[in-house]
């Protein structure tokens, strides 16, 4: 330290060495340790001192000038004087030395941090975020092994990975972690300190707590540092930390996201299943005026209607609601309508009690095991007597008007399908001459509710029936439409809703 | 919505406040499969505080109801309001479900 500073100020030395033989002085040298680094005049022999004053570093004695030939109290203040300018010079030396040091140590830190972000960016999953984390880590605070662990707060396996000469157990990988959890804050084991919480056959170790969304998820542990960790070790652990945290954020987002596109794919297939599967044109049957909508929900609801309509065979129209919602919903709705449909399709002389009860009879057992049932209608036109005869397992609302009388809800006589194992379901009739009306409508009309929370109802549905019912069907399955949307304004649409709307026309 | 358990004698009690629907079902769907699952279980739930409810809770009930019958245990609702009861009429579940006025009477029988 002293030679370097001899050395590029040799001049100012030698300066000073003349000014001290200019007063008189013999000889005047710098020494260290004894050994005499530079005297003056040159060639001659050194004397012993009359007079000397050390050269510090902080509270070293790192050196010394010496005099001869001089001894009063003037010179000894002097050389005093400038022993003292020169261990100042010293000192600051050493702290622009040990500060170009640090700023070395940190370029090549923040170097290595954004190595560890671009070689975390395209990472995909937590374990091999980890995996990077510990190996960076190890690097850059070398560090003997290292190990990081992860839990996942909606109660995912929780991840620990090791690096290669790690050799703890997950156990006491486990119980450091929960230390951590409870501290709350890095901690550093060292052997000096005999702390008992460090593991057997670890000299030092660095843990610090991985937060992830404000909560601590993750954490990182560095072990058997040579040097020791110490308060840059300890930044540095946190920087790395911080990087991981970061990471693991996005890639919990990135999951979030791939999610919530599988739900909406989801959802999308659910509303396709339902759409796709309703008649896609409108039966057309002598002394009827019928129309029918579905509209599905945002959550895909089970609503359905169907119509069987071919030669020779009585016109038969179904419209249900399977209970639950999303994909497992419309699944149900496809099985229930097949059923109902075959049934319909097939049987020698259908009604709609001999539909339903066998229709009943093989939804069962798969809606009780699933824990699901549903409402179904079924009705059947008898053109010669200009009537519907009709079964009703537990749907609603049905609304009836008869030509010049009032819109009134008809109750179901039976309970829906799976919610019973034995139905004994009778078939229903209606007079369906000109002018008269049934509206099966499911219950997405009937709960539809305002911004106030508040529900329709059946009453101001039967209001808006009696309002509509001269009009033909389209229109009044239109006018209600409408008549809830203007209700529920502000409101989005809870459920499915479907409409039939049959009316009696002239043949 | 809002639920409330209670054991009284053997009885299994379910208090719901509140709309009972799609997206409130899933907590008293778990207690009930909890509460049913046992058998002979007894289990009763009181409606008196409840709103409204659709067809999905209507199903969650149904089924707890067919658990409760299957392990020969006893399932019965009590208190149901007037636009609840009206929903359970209008699809005949009244017909399938033990309903009492309220919960002192339910448990009169049940506990009997």
């Amino acid at each position: 330290m002293l030679v370097s500073l001899l050395s590029s100020q040799y001049t100012r030395f030698q300066a000073m060495a003349e000014a001290w033989l200019a007063q008189g002085a013999q000889t005047f040298g710098v020494y260290e340790q004894g050994r005499p680094l530079a005297y003056w005049p040159a060639g001659q022999r050194m004397l012993p001192p009359d007079l000397t004053a050390a050269i510090y570093r902080y509270d070293e004695v790192i050196g010394e000038l010496r005099l001869t030939g001089l001894r009063d109290e003037a010179a000894r203040q002097r050389l005093q004087a400038e022993a003292g300018l020169i261990s100042y010079i010293v000192q600051l030396e050493h702290e622009l030395q040990c500060m170009t040091a640090d700023l070395v140590t940190s370029q090549d830190q923040q170097l290595a941090l954004y190595r560890l972000t671009q070689a975390m960016r395209d990472l995909v999953t937590i374990r091999e975020t980890l995996q990077a984390v510990v190996n960076e880590a190890l690097r850059m605070l070398k560090g003997r092994a290292g190990f990081a662990t992860y839990v996942a707060a909606n109660g995912g396996e929780p991840i620990v990975v090791q690096s290669s000469a790690c050799g703890l157990n997950n156990e006491v990988i486990w119980r450091l972690y929960w230390q951590l959890q409870t501290e709350d804050r890095p901690l550093l084991l060292r052997e000096d300190d005999g702390d008992l919480r460090r593991p057997p056959g670890v000299h030092n170790l660095l843990l610090l707590p991985i937060r992830v969304r404000g909560m601590m998820m993750a954490s990182l542990g560095i072990i058997d540092r040579a040097e020791g960790f110490g308060t840059p070790e300890l930044k540095l652990g946190r920087a790395i930390t911080d990087q991981a945290s970061a990471q693991i954020e996005r890639i919990l987002l990135y999951q979030e996201m791939v999610e919530q596109a599988r739900l909406r794919s989801e959802m999308d297939l659910a509303r396709r299943v339902q759409t796709d599967l309703l008649p896609r044109t409108l039966p057309e049957v002598a002394g009827l005026d019928i129309y029918a909508y579905s509209r599905p929900a945002l959550q895909v609801g089970g609503d359905f209607f169907d119509f069987i309509n071919i030669p020779n065979h009585p016109f038969i129209f179904t419209i249900g609601d399977v209970s639950g919602k999303g994909v497992s919903a419309a699944l149900l709705m496809s099985m229930t309508r097949t059923a109902l449909h075959s049934k319909a399709q097939f049987m020698p002389s259908p009604t709609p009690a001999s539909v339903m009860r066998q229709s009943s009879e093989d939804l069962y057992n798969d809606f009780t095991r699933i824990g699901v049932f549903a409402t179904i209608f079924v009705g059947q036109y008898d053109h010669s007597n200009r009537e519907i005869m009709y079964t009703n397992a537990g749907h609603a609302p049905v609304i009836y008007r008869p030509c010049h009388g009032k819109a009134e809800l008809l109750l179901a006589d039976h309970t829906a399908v799976g919610v019973l194992p034995v139905n004994n379901f009778q078939n229903r009739y209606l007079a369906m001459r000109p002018g008269d009306l049934l509206i099966v409508a499911t219950d997405g009309f009937s709960d539809a509710r305002n911004a106030d929370d508040e529900l329709f109802g059946i009453d101001r549905l039967l209001a808006a029936v009696d309002e509509l019912a001269e009009q033909p069907a389209r229109a009044i399955a239109d006018g209600l439409f409408s008549v809830v949307d203007r209700f529920s304004a502000g409101h989005p649409q809870d459920d499915d809703q479907t409409i039939i709307v049959i009316k009696g026309a002239a043949l | 919505m809002e639920m409330k358990p209670r054991m009284v004698g053997n009885v299994a009690v379910l208090a719901i406040t509140g709309r009972l629907d799609a997206n409130t079902v899933p907590p008293v769907q778990q207690w009930l499969e909890q509460a049913t699952g046992a058998p002979g279980a007894r289990v009763l739930v009181d409606l008196s505080e409840t709103t409204f409810v659709d067809s999905t809770a209507l199903a969650t009930l149904v089924s707890a109801l067919k658990r409760c019958q299957q392990g020969q245990g006893e399932f019965a609702l009590c208190g149901l309001r007037r636009p609840v009861l009206m929903i359970f009429e209008l699809t005949r579940l009244d017909k399938a479900f033990t309903i009492f006025v309220d919960a002192d009477h339910a448990l009169s029988v049940l506990n009997a």
